[in-house]
Parts: C-alpha cells; sequence; structure tokens
C-alpha cells in the first residue's frame, strides 16, 4: 500500500509525536524501578508498592552513592598524580 | 584455561569486560567480602554490607516466587544501576552506568560467576594488530579458531 503524502502540517505534527514519544521515553527510563530474575533469567518488575521496594531502591542508592563518593575523591588523586608525571617528563 | 579466575580478580574481570561497570564487589557465601574493584578498601566493605542487605531483602519478600528465590537482582536509582548475581558459593555485585544495558550486564555477572566457578573462560576478541604481532595468520590457526570442527577434516 502506498503512504499518504504528508504535507507540512502532518510531517511537523509526526516530527512533534516522536519527540513526545523520545521524551516520555527517556522519563520512564530515569524513573527508579526494581527487577528479580528467576534462575531461568524470567525477569519479574517489582511494583512500587511491593514488598522490598523501598528498601531495595534505598540500599542501591547507597550502594551508587558510596561509588560517586569514591570517584570523586579519585579524581583529584590522578589529576594530581598526572601532574606529577608531567613535571617528572 | 578453564579454573584460572581467582575471588580477588573476579571484581575487576567484570569492570574489563564490561565498560559501564564503575565498581564491583564479590562476597562469599558467608557474605564476607571476597574482592573488589573501583572502590577504596573501606568503601568495598560497606558495599559488600549493602550488597549483602540487598539479597537478604529481596529474599524476604520474594521467597515464594514460582521459579524459586531470585537470582539476580536490578534496582535502577537516580545515579546509576545496581545489578547484583548470586551463585550459592558466591554472590557478585555490581553499581553500573545509567546507560549500561541491562541484559548485556546481567550475561556478564553470570559469565563472570561461572567463570570463577570453575566454568570455561570468557573469550575476548582481540585487535587485528596483537594478532598479527603473535605471528602470521596460517590457515592451520584460523581452522584451530573455528568454534565447530570442520566436515571431513577427520577423513583426511
Amino acid at each position: 500500500m502506498k503512504e499518504k503524502r504528508k504535507g507540512p502540517i502532518g510531517r511537523a505534527a509526526g516530527l512533534a509525536e516522536g519527540f513526545a514519544a523520545t521524551v516520555r521515553r527517556m522519563q520512564r527510563e530515569r524513573e527508579p524501578r526494581v527487577l528479580v530474575y528467576d534462575e531461568t533469567g524470567y525477569a519479574r518488575l517489582v511494583q512500587p508498592d511491593g514488598r522490598g521496594y523501598e528498601r531495595v531502591l534505598e540500599t542501591a542508592g547507597r550502594l551508587v552513592a558510596l561509588v560517586d563518593e569514591a570517584e570523586a575523591e579519585a579524581k583529584p588523586r590522578r589529576a594530581r598524580r598526572a601532574e606529577a608525571e608531567d613535571e617528572d617528563a | 584455561m578453564a579454573g584460572t579466575l581467582i575471588p580477588e580478580r573476579t571484581a575487576e574481570r567484570l569492570c574489563e569486560l564490561s565498560s559501564d561497570a564503575r565498581a564491583a564487589v564479590l562476597l562469599d557465601a558467608a557474605g564476607s567480602l571476597a574482592g573488589w574493584h573501583g572502590l577504596p578498601k573501606e568503601s568495598s566493605r560497606e558495599a559488600a554490607e549493602l550488597a549483602r542487605e540487598l539479597f537478604e531483602t529481596v529474599d524476604r519478600a520474594h521467597r515464594d516466587l514460582p521459579g524459586g528465590p531470585p537470582e539476580q537482582v536490578e534496582a535502577q536509582v537516580e545515579g546509576g544501576t545496581v545489578y547484583a548475581s548470586r551463585t550459592p558459593r558466591w554472590t557478585l555485585a555490581v553499581v553500573g552506568r545509567r546507560a549500561a544495558l541491562s541484559s548485556l550486564m546481567l550475561t556478564d555477572l553470570r559469565a563472570v560467576l561461572g567463570e570463577l566457578e570453575g566454568g570455561r573462560p570468557i573469550r575476548r576478541s582481540s585487535p587485528a594488530e596483537e594478532e598479527a604481532a603473535a605471528g602470521p595468520a596460517t590457515e592451520e590457526a584460523a581452522a584451530s579458531e573455528l568454534p565447530v570442527p570442520e566436515l571431513g577434516r577427520e577423513a583426511e
């Protein structure tokens, strides 16, 4: 079947729809979520009102914060080391 | 060579394998820290504690799942995503970047744990330049790289 040719308004509407869908997808991807997988790899999404949901997110948040801190501390150290190497060279 | 991965190297191996892995910790069956990468030692102890807590929470909440207790967990939060995988002997948890692909990260976790348990080592492709440095490419060498034996080769 031949696709119906769109006019400028139709094309603009198509672009806007695509943009809106992308924004929705990005928002969805940023939302907190918890999934558990059984040994066969079958995934189950834990609902926000599900048991353990809040606790798992809190624990995961603390883990991520720990890594953020470690990386932030390591950066100046790495920069200092690079500077020292430049001076030696 | 099978069985060459040691617990102390496991977290590092995972971070080498996946560019989206920022830091990882390995726990033994007793829940003690057995290896870490991407974190200083003091922080890695705390990370191990949190990884243990993650599975304890999941076990309490989801022990009655039809497929048995969860083997892997994925928790996405604002600054990143935490993935954790376990076998009866080991638990491996990793903090990944937000852009990480879940399926890839979970596969890498399973593969690294499999290697630690004495399974087949994960084969990584090497750049052509390195291969050239190793020696000239020959048909025999190429044949030995084939994943399946060549048909009719035994009859020769």
